[in-house]
């Protein structure tokens, strides 16, 4: 069967090559039939990669271990759930689901499309092969997932960390994003290739942007739960390279959806909506090359791998393809209409695009400084955790302001006087919100202050919004019918607000205590009078578990256990902390047992206050997408209408 | 991007001014807070006397413990060969800890021993090529 | 020995697949893409301008409505805005017409 997989992954290599060559062939010299051919090779790729893919997943569920990379990665007894997940859990599956949904996003785009789109479509399916190109060559001659050995006895196994639901969905949700960020960089490319200046490759792409920067968020923040409840040090994110590398296009695509509203209705910004496009596919695959090649030291830096050298070319050609393309197109990027007014919509979405796409920067000079020091000085220096949080701060607090701006202020020109009349009501409840928070004692922290005061802002600005509009529409379920778009950006504001508050109540609020305990001893944190009970030791099957158990009172009661796993094959242990969620407040007590000692335990203890909120956050971001993305019939048939008339 | 031409339109230059101010915001940071850390390895760490990053792989015995006398272990270079380093652990010891992980240190050196206060474990590699780790 | 059959099939499966347009219009070759005509990409283009001009007007009375636009800012964006969505519509009438 791994021959089979093998012979699927070169045919998926062999076509994608015929997808490039008899793409840019039929393209450049006009001939449908070699477009027809390239498009249906690419959609053969798809098959051929998913054939591939069943046979990877049917020998890690069926632990054969015949195939070396089942056997690194699964063991006999590792449950179905898991030796499925194992398949994105190495290099080589990783690289596999990355061509899987690559190609079946091209597949998808290009076939819907073919009719509405022709022209661009025979530019843009040779960009989507040359990726898969890379992609499948990679896996056939560098890196694949089919090699085999004489059976094994038992495989490794997969790490206890990995073995957890939210390891499970992360990485997929995560490739969906990165790799669904190649859609509008191919159809950007498809249109400067076929010299088209409008706005067609944007209303075509821009559901699927949508849908790509919802998986890459969402699937960020599984990471981060995973890492709160998992890994336990407390935090949910720290800066980590690997971490940054799905942050970066990000925020760079998150810059893109609010400036393709202004392409759109003002044709303005071309040239920067396909700087930002190629900006976010470059920094995707950027950060595919650095959690793989071992560069930069990080917690997740895997060994120096085989395939770094091959991505920083692939990294590189693509970006010389794209700076040369928009370098060359640049006379068919002419603006249709100025920008009129440094007070306008359009300038606070450009503002807010300037933010955006500084902290993205911002971030990646951090991610860099130790390969750029490295070889400019000959030693590699590593920038810390304040660098980011003062950053994070300083382009953020202003972009959480515009958020409450945007959407009331008004397009081309807006006045001061009509600005302060719409802004009466959020200012008014920002001020008060501001004075209520200092008496409740949130003056400790200036920047939490802000946040929390800027959060109040940009939820009356909300509430504004939809109070009006329901009145004008005179339903809330047409109102948010008709404009989705609006309204479902409207509920992603507001679960951003829900982050920003459960970031900076976490961290500007928070309290951490160590004590020694003894049997019997209480430890008082923030409101918890937490008391060590006694120590329970378990042998479970892969694993010594044990668990000192305790109670508190005070803020909330209960008891909740915090200990470590002692694993039996390789002698690591990991910590396995307790959390009690107190939900009336959105708070949570953490407990991490660090270290017994004799009878007693060392202790630390954290009150990390509204904290779910950044969970809970999660949930209302996707919905907030799903309503902004949801296909609109009427929209449809209006594009198909003006092509028929057209045509007519 | 085409702004108006009009002499009174101070759309364009509002535009420069923000790009500006956000890198002077990033320059300023950097010139006078601008912490960063050396990375290092036990065979480069001689001469470093302030606080630095140390990564190596984890040499026994280990004894001791990290929040009393401190938990003293040795330090190789990942790879290759290199001088152990004793080190002198304070602070809560990470999950995956043992000997042979490779780790992250932070802290300096004092009268020959590397004292450390924050300790980071790699997450055991997943990535590695399949011939050859 | 299966794994060979079905990785011919698979071959062969993708090899006419990539073949089949083709096979299909043996008879023309050298067909070129159908892509709109100039004359025809004008006339998208100037319906794309009327459906921006239209959605423009559309946002915009659904700003003064719901008072994002005070009443003198709207007496002076609505009538521009008319205008181009106006010319527009003509221009495609006008070339309606001619058919």
């Amino acid at each position: 069967m791994a021959d089979l997989g093998r012979a699927a992954l070169i045919v998926s290599f062999g076509l994608a090559l015929w997808a490039l060559v008899a793409g840019i062939a039929g393209a450049k010299a006009n001939r449908r039939l070699l477009v027809d051919s390239a498009r249906n090779a690419l959609i053969a790729c798809f098959v051929s990669t998913f054939v591939a893919s069943a046979i990877l997943a049917s020998a890690l569920v069926r632990h054969d271990f015949t195939f070396t990379y089942v056997a690194s990665h699964t063991s006999h007894d590792l449950p179905t759930l898991y030796s499925l997940s194992a398949f994105w859990g190495g290099q080589e599956g990783s690289l596999l689901l990355w061509l899987l949904i690559l190609s079946a996003y091209a597949a998808v785009t290009v076939t819907l499309n073919k009719r509405l789109l022709r022209d661009l479509i025979a530019w843009t399916v040779p960009v989507f092969a040359g990726i898969a190109t890379f992609f499948s060559f990679i896996l056939v001659a560098v890196s694949s997932p089919f090699v085999t050995q004489s059976r094994a006895v038992d495989g490794a196994g997969l790490t206890p960390s990995l073995q957890n639901p939210y390891m499970v969905a992360h990485p997929p949700m995560l490739y969906l994003g990165y790799v669904g960020l190649t859609v509008p960089f191919a159809f950007a490319a498809g249109a400067l290739l076929s010299r088209q200046a409008d706005e067609r490759w944007l209303i075509a792409t821009r559901r699927w942007t949508l849908l790509a920067w919802m998986f890459l968020g969402f699937g960020q923040l599984l990471g981060s739960h995973w890492a709160y409840v998992e890994v336990g040090w407390g935090g949910y994110y720290a800066w980590d390279p690997v971490e940054n590398a799905a942050l970066m296009p990000w925020l760079v695509a998150t810059a893109f959806l609010h400036s393709v509203m202004i392409q759109e209705r003002k044709g303005m910004l071309k040239i920067w909506n396909v700087v930002l496009v190629s900006l976010a596919f470059e920094l995707s695959v950027f950060g595919t090359f650095l959690t793989r090649s071992g560069v930069i030291n990080s917690i997740h830096s895997f060994a120096k791998s085989s395939i770094g050298p091959w991505f920083l070319v692939f990294v590189c050609i693509t970006t010389i393809f794209s700076t040369t393309l928009i370098l060359t197109r640049m006379p068919l990027l002419r603006a249709r209409t100025k920008l009129e007014s440094a007070l306008s919509r359009e300038a606070t979405f450009l503002y807010n695009n300037l933010l955006l796409v500084a902290l993205s920067l911002t971030i990646l000079w951090g991610v860099l400084f130790p390969v750029l020091t490295q070889i400019f000085i000959g030693e590699s220096k590593t920038i810390g955790r304040p660098y980011y949080d003062f950053f994070l701060r300083a382009f953020g607090l202003p972009l959480l302001l515009l958020m409450g701006i945007g959407p009331l202020i008004a397009w081309r020109r807006a006045s001061v006087r009509s600005l302060l009349t719409t802004l009466r009501w959020p200012m008014s409840v920002a001020i008060i919100a501001g004075i209520g928070l200092v008496i409740a004692g949130a003056g400790s922290s200036y920047p939490g202050l802000i946040a929390y005061t800027f959060c109040a802002f940009v939820l009356t600005t909300i509430v504004v919004e939809v109070v009006r509009g329901t009145r004008a529409t005179g339903s809330l379920t047409e109102l948010v019918g008709r404009n989705r778009r609006r309204y479902g950006g409207y509920v992603v504001h507001f679960a951003i607000v829900m982050l920003a508050i459960g970031i900076a109540g976490s961290s500007a609020y928070g309290t951490t205590k160590e004590q020694f305990l003894n049997p019997g001893q209480t430890m008082t944190v923030a409101g918890y009078h937490v008391t060590y009970k006694k120590l329970e030791v378990e042998k479970g099957a892969t694993s010594s578990e044990t668990r000192a158990v305790l109670t508190f009172t005070g803020k909330a009661t209960g008891t909740l256990k915090s200990g470590t796993n002692a694993y039996f094959a390789d002698g690591s242990s990991s910590r396995e902390v307790g959390i009690h969620t107190n939900w009336l407040r959105a708070e949570d007590l953490y407990v991490i047992f660090d270290q017994k000692q004799g009878g007693g335990v060392y202790f630390k203890v954290l009150v990390k206050p509204l904290v779910n909120l950044i969970w809970i956050a999660g949930i209302i971001f996707v919905i907030g997408s799903l309503v902004a993305l949801w296909p609109d019939a009427r929209e449809q048939k209006k594009l198909v209408a003006r092509l028929a008339l057209a045509r007519a | 991007m085409a702004v108006a031409r009009s002499k009174r339109n101070p759309a364009r230059l509002v535009v420069a001014l923000a790009i500006a101010m956000l890198l002077a915001v990033f320059l300023l940071y950097t010139a006078v807070v601008g912490n960063s850390t050396p990375v290092l390895q036990p065979s480069n760490l001689a001469g470093h006397a302030g606080t630095v990053s140390l990564t190596g792989e984890v040499i026994g015995p280990v004894t001791g413990d990290s929040h009393t006398t401190g938990l003293d272990f040795g330090l190789k270079d990942i790879s290759g060969t290199s001088p152990v380093i004793p080190i002198d652990f304070h602070g809560s010891v990470p999950d995956l800890f043992k000997v042979g992980r490779h780790v992250n240190l932070t802290g300096q050196m004092k009268n020959g021993t590397f004292v450390a206060t924050d300790m980071t474990t790699k997450c055991p590699s997943k990535y590695t090529s399949t011939n050859g780790s | 020995m299966t794994s060979l059959v079905l990785g011919a099939i698979l071959a062969a499966g993708a090899v006419l697949l990539t073949a089949m347009p083709f096979i299909q219009h043996a008879d023309n070759l050298n067909a070129p893409l159908d892509g709109p005509t100039p004359e025809q990409e004008r006339r998208i283009a100037v319906i794309e301008e009327r459906d921006r001009a239209l959605s423009a007007l559309k946002e915009l009375e659904f700003d003064h409505r719901t008072g994002k636009i005070d009443d003198t800012d709207y007496r002076t964006l609505v009538g521009p805005l008319r205008r181009t969505a106006a010319d527009a519509l003509r221009i495609i009438d006008e070339g309606a017409a001619k058919e």
